[in-house]
């Protein structure tokens, strides 16, 4: 292969995509929706999987001990509870900081609060907030506490809401991943599809030159080699324009973003500028990969000869 | 230079188009197979051009065996042989230096390799001086200069030339017919397949006849027989 051959492998790719310039923009229109699906796809599962590490973090079990329950018998659940190796942290809170608690969230409601001071007595518990290393160690922690000697001085324990937050996310998350595989999976298709058509239309309006070069002794490989180089110029502008396109739509959707996750502040752009090469490295490799087989499938048969 | 030994080409259907053909070309040699339509004529150009291999038999061109030739081995055969039709198949497109250059860069010619190579087989063609015409604008007999041009960029040992006047007049199927010879003169082995009984009397060379797929006849200084 000399630099003669390359420049003109080259001369006749650029040719055969100016030729057909409609065919070609429609072919990168789709690599590029193809791309675009694929990165939603990106998207939702960032989403959905920072959304759950954010609330798996805010997930704890209070367990509200019985008001009558003495605060060494707390501690000493505490203690207990500490040293098992499922837990990450123990946080005691008094009698009197419960109720200080409780007053405070219910200044508004003078009601609960006449009501209280009605009662005299503190009527609340004590609460002890326990914190696990990993999600999934919190149903044997309830296990562990529910089959203990403490179960009896606990009035309450609050974790299956967390649990039904959590799978509630989940479902949704892996139904959206779902949906967004299907379309990722038909865009994909129809753009391998369209690739291949547009590679035997470039064949067809060059059969006359493939025909002299076979002619005049031409290889296999020079005779292909224009249209794989096409086919990457339609997988390189595909991928540029699914860049181009997702970029703009990240910052549409970062407010919305921004809304859910509040104080944790999580930027999509920032993600993806992280794992840019990652992202649509990968992407360009496989957009690449897909066109040129599609199109040595689309040449082969003008090849016998 | 060429060998065919025991040559049969035989098509699905059982449709015989050669058979048992057995001819020996020497280097330099001008043939001329004749022969109506269908009797094989082009059939034998697309084995010797490895478009099709025989059904039976061995082809040798230039002491190699062609017979079972790899795919990847063909365009090297190919540059060995300038190959010339009837319907001159040009670009339209291009001109008649684009059309010849085409060829050279085809093979990887680069292009001032290809600006010094032009201008000399378009003066052994006489085509000097109309190379940036379009083939349109052109007669039929200088677009066959040109392919005949286009055959020879490689420096072919063999020429094979396919009806090549069969789309012109008397006058441009009589300089085409000079041109072979003159190329046939500077070493060029040529093989010429026509129907046209003036042709081939005229070249007053070496005639090989075929019929129904067979060599009916094969002359040193022959005439057109059928």
């Amino acid at each position: 292969m000399n630099v003669a051959a390359l420049i003109q492998i080259f001369t006749f790719a650029w040719q055969g995509f100016w030729r057909n310039i409609w065919l070609s923009i429609v072919t990168i229109t789709i690599i590029a929706l193809a791309l675009f699906s694929v990165n939603f796809l990106i998207i939702l599962n960032v989403v959905t999987a920072t959304a759950i590490d954010v609330i798996k973090n805010k997930v704890d079990v209070s367990l509200y001990f019985r008001p009558e329950i003495t605060e060494t018998q707390v501690l000493e659940a505490q203690t207990f509870l500490s040293a098992l190796a499922q837990i990450e942290t123990t946080t005691y809170i008094s009698q009197q900081d419960a109720l200080q608690a409780f007053r405070q969230r219910h200044q508004q409601d003078q009601t609960i609060i006449a009501s209280l001071d009605e009662l005299g007595d503190n009527p609340l518990g004590a609460t002890l907030i326990v914190k696990a290393k990993q999600i999934e160690d919190y149903p044997e922690i309830i296990s562990v506490v529910t089959n203990s000697k403490y179960n009896d001085l606990i009035l309450d324990k609050n974790f299956a809401d967390n649990q039904v937050y959590i799978e509630k996310i989940k479902n949704v998350s892996d139904n959206v991943n779902k949906i967004g595989f299907a379309a990722a999976g038909i865009f994909i298709l129809i753009a391998g599809l369209i690739v291949f058509n547009t590679i035997r239309v470039a064949i067809y309006t060059h059969r006359e030159e493939i025909g002299i070069m076979k002619l005049v002794g031409a290889t296999n490989w020079f005779i292909r080699s224009p249209f794989i180089v096409e086919s990457f110029f339609y997988a390189i502008l595909g991928t540029v324009l699914a860049v181009a396109v997702v970029f703009p739509a990240l910052n549409v959707v970062q407010p919305y973003i921004d809304a859910f996750f509040l104080a944790e502040g999580f930027s999509l752009r920032d993600y993806f500028m992280s794992h840019f090469l990652a992202i649509f490295g990968i992407e360009l490799l496989i957009t690449i990969l897909l066109n040129v087989s599609s199109s040595s499938i689309a040449i082969r048969r003008y090849l016998r000869v | 230079m060429i060998i065919l030994k025991s040559v049969s080409k035989i098509y699905p259907g059982n449709s015989v188009a050669l058979k048992g053909i057995n001819v020996h070309i020497k280097p330099k040699e001008f043939v001329s197979i004749v022969g109506r339509s269908g009797t094989g004529k082009t059939t034998l150009v697309r084995i010797l051009t490895a478009e099709e291999p025989p059904t039976q038999g061995t082809v040798i061109i230039g002491g190699w065996d062609i017979t079972h030739i790899k795919r990847s081995e063909v365009p090297i055969l190919r540059r060995q042989i300038g190959v010339v039709f009837q319907d001159f198949k040009l670009l339209e497109k291009k001109t008649f230096f684009e059309n010849i250059a085409f060829a050279l860069q085809a093979c990887g010619t680069s292009w001032r390799r290809a600006r010094e190579i032009i201008p000399q087989v378009l003066k052994i063609v006489g085509l000097s001086g109309k190379e940036h015409r379009y083939p349109v604008q052109l007669s039929g007999g200088e677009q066959q200069r040109v392919a005949i041009a286009r055959a020879l960029v490689h420096r072919p040992k063999i020429l094979l030339a396919d009806e090549p006047t069969g789309n012109l007049d008397s006058i441009n199927t009589q300089e085409i017919v000079d041109l072979l010879l003159k190329i046939n003169e500077f070493g060029t082995t040529v093989l010429l397949v026509s129907h046209d009984r003036e042709v081939v009397n005229y070249v007053n060379k070496r005639v090989i006849t075929l019929d129904n797929g067979q060599i009916i006849s094969d002359q040193k200084h022959g005439k057109y027989l059928l």
